[in-house]
């Protein structure tokens, strides 16, 4: 019965539902009893045309990637693509945060336009943290629980490990500047 | 580069400069659009990978001139865009003349300094950024590869929780009003002598019969000024718990409504 109410709580919720959340709803129940209901679930479900996901700090179904130009002829309209400019803000923003546009095009090596700020702003990929303590009180960004709920990602975590990317004599021969440890204070922004 | 606004003379002379010794044989690269590019860093990795130089050991005479001469084959270089690509220009020549230097220089310690080794160190991490930024295009995305759930069709008798939106939500739909706004005709009003108080006192009343869109309670508002000023009547309703703020889903439409408290108290006043 447990697997069946958890599996009847994540199709009918809206937003991913968290495993806090679920083991409430289903007071009494044992956490480890919650989690193996899921791992059954999620291997279940793992070669079907609807899959469950963990993503942003909650449990979510989803469809699978496999059947997307299908379920893409439901509706008219195609996703617009993603420019360069914008995919390679956001990379530096979720690697970078807290950072500031003049920070991002020091490393892009050229301006980032504000339409690119304010097209990750409105998908609500990215927001605002605060300000910066320098002169001019540049805006400090970071990216939103929406950011890993589209990208399908558990935590900023489950992003690609950054320094897998190159090659083990390129890092020995140059000092880069690292990216920021992502720090708990955006981490629990994330899962608030 | 007339598009640039340089002036002729100190043009002619910065191209013989640019080209002094370039005579001999460069390697001839398809010609290119900056359009492909995201800024100078992009276009020198890719004549850096495309002709396989040593990113650690980058010809500078070469790279230095083949890099010029795609900026000098994009005449039409927006002004904005154009500053990047000419301070990476006067860059590479200052590395290229320092690498001609025939003594090496030295740190504190004596050991010698590569002057490339600043840019190459930004070559590095914008390239680190650039793969990363392809890896995010890859991932499964919402609405792109996978799909969730549409909303059950909304019922009468189902009573639905009331989730809470968030102060981010709110204003990302007071920025689509305003958005909005704009692309109508606006009557100047002279004198507006609205107050937070009085637009408090209207919302109140607006949500006495029930809830309301937030988009629509803001439609009547015939300025901009006069949209602020209920927009912070809001907050500070909101601020004060008179009011709830309701948000079913990220980024569907918001309602307001009176918070069931205060329902009861003000049909007894």
């Amino acid at each position: 019965m447990l697997i069946k109410n958890i599996e009847a709580l994540i199709l009918a919720s809206d937003e991913p539902l968290s495993f806090d959340k679920l083991r409430t709803l289903l007071e009494p129940v044992e956490s480890s009893d919650v989690r193996d209901a899921l791992n059954t679930l999620e291997h279940h479900y793992a070669e079907r045309g609807i899959q469950l996901k963990q993503v942003a700090g909650g449990w979510q179904f989803r469809t699978a990637p496999a059947c997307a130009n299908i379920v893409e002829q439901l509706w008219q309209t195609r996703p617009s693509r993603l420019s360069r400019a914008m995919l390679e803000t956001l990379a530096i923003i979720a690697y970078q945060q807290p950072t500031t546009r003049a920070e991002i095009e020091v490393l892009r090596g050229i301006k980032v336009s504000s339409s690119i700020i304010g097209g990750l702003l409105e998908r609500g990929w990215v927001k605002v943290l605060g300000r910066k303590d320098v002169p001019g009180r540049p805006h400090l960004y970071g990216t939103n629980k929406q950011f890993l709920a589209d990208f399908g990602l558990k935590s900023l975590q489950d992003l690609p490990d950054s320094s897998q990317l190159m090659d083990a004599t390129q890092q020995e021969k140059l000092e880069l500047p690292e990216p920021n440890q992502i720090t708990e204070y955006t981490h629990h922004e994330q899962e608030a | 580069m007339q598009g640039l606004g340089i002036p002729e003379a100190a043009e002619n002379n910065a191209k013989q400069q640019m080209f002094a010794g370039m005579e001999t044989a460069l390697p001839l690269l398809p010609p290119v659009h900056l359009d492909a590019f995201e800024g100078p860093l992009d276009i020198l990795l890719h004549l850096i990978r495309k002709q396989k130089m040593d990113i650690f050991d980058i010809p500078m005479a070469i790279i230095t001139s083949q890099y010029l001469s795609i900026i000098d084959s994009n005449k039409d270089l927006d002004v904005d865009v154009a500053g990047e690509y000419l301070v990476m220009a006067s860059t590479l020549m200052q590395l290229k003349s320092r690498m001609l230097l025939p003594r090496q220089e030295v740190d504190e310690e004596g050991n010698e300094i590569d002057p490339r080794d600043a840019l190459i160190a930004q070559l590095i991490a914008y390239e680190h950024y650039r793969m990363l930024a392809e890896e995010l295009d890859e991932f499964p995305r919402m609405q792109r590869d996978v799909f969730k759930r549409a909303i059950f069709p909304e019922s009468e008798d189902v009573e639905r929780p009331l989730p809470e939106a968030d102060l981010d939500a709110l204003l990302a739909a007071f920025g689509q009003v305003l958005k909005r706004m704009e692309s109508e005709v606006l009557y100047r009003v002279v004198l507006e002598s609205m107050t937070v108080r009085e637009q408090i006192q209207f919302v109140t009343e607006s949500l006495q019969h029930g809830s309301m869109p937030f988009h629509e309670l803001l439609r009547g508002q015939q300025s901009r000024e006069a949209l602020v000023t209920t927009f912070l009547a809001i907050l500070e309703l909101w601020r004060q718990h008179v009011i709830q703020v309701i948000q079913t889903q990220h980024n569907a439409s918001i309602t307001l409504l009176l918070s069931i408290s205060n329902q009861q108290s003000e049909v007894q006043a």
